[in-house]
């Protein structure tokens, strides 16, 4: 039988290599960042069908990851405050680069690449000046060539918007690698998002109403039509009942969903990963802190359904809807109305599942 | 945010599993038998005395309602014992939270109540218009609101009054009722899987301990941590059913029916379920010395620490779970649940 590796080794002493593409058969649709039973943090390729492709150890905890528009390359992320990113060749999870921010940054665990894939963006926090980074890298050498403010303080998540600009997602929150993760401005925290050009500029910042200020905008998800899709992590008393997901579209107010539904109190106040099926009709939110995927309908802006999965908070747009991932190795299969699971294994699932390909 | 678990280091993916002398069918069914359909035959049993008196005997529902205030406080009692089941049947239709919306951080409750009072709308009390009216207006806080605020207690005729808590204990009741039913009519053959529920005996095991510790996390953030606030602001008027004067009473129930669940964990492990029924024990002493039924006592320095180090017994009992329970179930959770990002 030939394998997919034989066959490319095949081809390369022919000398026959062709430019690797996403078309390129055999690839991941998803990567994760994981934990192995033994303490080793990964970055692993999955097939749709849950098989782990590939597993690259990561010198510390991952958090997301971001794949090349053109190249079959992705990039891990440090989970904050870490400092490096490795970009991995997609067909065989062997490492192409390591990048690491500049002294006095951190990476947030997030990032995306420019449409040309010629540049990468990564949020980073400056954390003794408490300012908001973007950072920007030449993704043929990544090496950095520059950055910009991120709008607002804590930018996390970070997304290239079809009609060509970059959306923030600044959680709001303050802190430096000395104390931790512990949120150093919550009398001042306000949370935002804000849409900037490549180059910089601030196109537009919303923000939400000031009842909502301590509720961290922190990852984002795009529908078919353009919609940003934003998920929120409350960081005022345990027990409020507060919005976790919302929609905007540029030039008018935030949506926030399913604000009356008593079921979102399962969430904890904490939204994990966000993602829309694949027609844009519904939106899912996954809650470890509440062992829940909440689907909510984009246009009633109702809780259609929620499934009850423990320490679940990878997301994806897969299939008929999403695929999930969770802490106790599961990957499941999700639809509107049922979840499936497909695997089990003994890697823990990280926080988010990036569709790649 | 703001959950420490600071015992919680280990993130017990292995599958350390029970010894097989203890099959989790022995964990389970006593758990089952023993604890949750009592529990629920018992709601539903005081849900519907609780009707019958509104329906029978009430005055003007407030709390000099004595008959009606009596028979409120044993339905109460029995949801809060029966409360930390928050699986399965009480899940179906929201019904939980029907007879339960607390904490009301946005004070739906006092609006909705407080307008029905007003308008004395009757078109919403026959049974099955109620079923469909807002969850801010039903189930056992919104009674509370209605009995025991000051203010609700001067609204609406007495008539209009009984009324509205008439439909209210209705639906208390037809809600417990079919949460009982669905209990001893399948669902708990769905705990002995592989079920359509729960794939395998650790998936079983995991809910059952998870009940464990949302239930103590109840306790600590939301019965304690709440009306604690800050030393700098208290919240007093954010602890459970203060109307009433419930509040400590909550607390030591739920430890009551947490107790037993503990110990049924930790079947086979005699030495841990010794320090289980110690850690229950010294927080009920410790809640049952405290004499502050509403937890005022969080705005006076003097009287505040007692209720800190409450606190901290519940904060004990959870780092003991978290450290020797889920190990030993091989169900210590929460890689994501910890990592808030």
């Amino acid at each position: 039988m030939t394998t997919r590796r034989g066959f490319l080794g095949g081809l390369m002493a022919a000398g026959l290599t062709p430019r690797a593409s996403w078309a390129d058969v055999g690839l991941p649709d998803f990567v994760t960042a994981g934990l192995e039973p033994n303490g080793q943090y990964i970055l692993a390729g999955l097939s749709r069908s849950g098989e782990v492709l590939f597993r690259h150890p990561l010198p510390g905890r991952g958090h997301a990851a971001s794949a090349h528009p053109l190249r079959p390359e992705v990039i891990a992320f440090a989970r904050r405050p870490g400092r490096f990113a490795d970009v991995l060749d997609c067909r065989t999870g062997r490492q192409i680069a390591r990048i690491t921010p500049p002294e006095g940054l951190h990476f947030y665990g997030h990032g995306c690449f420019s449409e040309d894939g010629s540049r990468l963006f990564t949020t980073e926090n400056d954390y003794e000046n408490a300012r908001g980074v973007i950072g920007i890298w030449d993704s043929a050498t990544y090496r950095r060539i520059g950055s910009f403010s991120s709008g607002d303080i804590g930018p996390h998540d970070i997304l290239r918007h079809p009609d060509g600009y970059l959306v923030v997602a600044n959680g709001g929150i303050e802190t430096h690698p000395e104390s931790g993760r512990t949120p150093l401005n919550l009398p001042t925290m306000r949370s935002s998002l804000a849409y900037l050009s490549f180059d910089g500029a601030l196109l537009e910042h919303v923000a939400l109403p000031t009842d909502l200020r301590l509720n961290s905008i922190r990852h984002l998800a795009l529908a078919p039509d353009g919609t940003v899709g934003f998920a929120m992590q409350w960081q005022g008393d345990l027990g409020d009942v507060v919005p976790i997901v919302g929609l905007h579209r540029r030039g008018t107010a935030p949506r926030l969903l399913a604000e009356d539904d008593p079921r979102l109190r399962n969430l904890n106040g904490y939204g994990g990963s966000i993602a829309f099926a694949p027609d844009g009709e519904t939106v899912a939110v996954s809650s470890p802190r509440g062992d829940r995927v909440q689907i909510m309908d984009v246009h009633s802006a109702e809780m259609t359904q929620e499934h009850n999965l423990a320490d679940v908070c990878g997301l994806a747009t897969a299939g008929a809807g999403w695929v999930a991932t969770t802490g106790l190795g599961q990957v499941l299969s999700l639809s509107p109305e049922q979840a499936r699971p497909i695997t089990t294994g003994a890697t823990a699932w990280d926080n988010h599942l990036i569709p790649v390909g | 945010m703001r959950l420490t678990y600071s015992c919680v280091i280990s993130v017990g993916l292995a599958a350390v599993g029970l010894s097989s002398a203890h099959a989790a069918d022995d964990l389970t069914q006593p758990i089952v038998a023993d604890l949750i359909q009592p529990a629920f035959d018992t709601l539903a049993h005081e849900t519907a005395a609780l009707a019958d008196v509104a329906a029978t005997s009430c005055h003007d529902a407030t709390a000099s309602d004595t008959a009606l205030a009596e028979a409120y406080g044993r339905a109460f009692d029995a949801w809060i014992t029966a409360s930390i089941w928050r699986f399965g049947p009480t899940e179906t239709d929201s019904r939980a939270f029907s007879l339960s919306f607390w904490p009301d951080n946005r004070g739906k409750i006092g609006k909705t109540v407080g307008a029905l009072l007003r308008s004395e709308d009757t078109g919403i009390l026959a049974a099955d218009e109620f079923a469909q009216f807002s969850i801010a207006g039903k189930g056992f806080y919104a009674l509370d609101y209605l009995m025991f605020d000051t203010q609700a207690q001067t609204l609406g005729s007495a008539s209009y009054r009984c009324a509205l808590v008439g439909a209210m204990t209705t639906d208390i009741a037809a809600t417990a009722t079919a949460i009982d039913a669905d209990w001893s009519t399948g669902f708990a053959e769905q705990l002995s899987p592989p079920s359509a529920r729960y794939q395998s005996q650790d998936e079983v095991r995991q809910e059952l301990f998870k009940t464990l510790t949302t239930g103590l996390q109840v306790d600590e953030d939301l019965r304690l941590g709440r009306p604690l606030g800050s030393f700098d602001k208290p919240r007093p008027r954010r602890a459970e059913a203060w109307r009433s004067a419930r509040s400590l009473r909550h607390l030591t129930l739920s430890l009551e029916a947490l107790k037993p669940l503990a110990q049924s964990l930790a079947v086979g492990a005699p030495n841990l379920q010794d320090k289980l029924t110690r850690a229950f024990d010294k927080a009920l002493r410790r809640a049952k010395a405290l004499e502050d039924p509403q937890f005022a006592g969080v705005s006076d320095p003097a009287s505040r620490f007692r209720v800190e180090a409450l606190k901290q017994e519940v904060a004990d009992i959870r780092a003991l779970v978290a450290a020797e329970l889920g190990p030993r179930l091989g169900v210590a959770a929460g890689f994501n649940a910890l990592d808030g990002d």
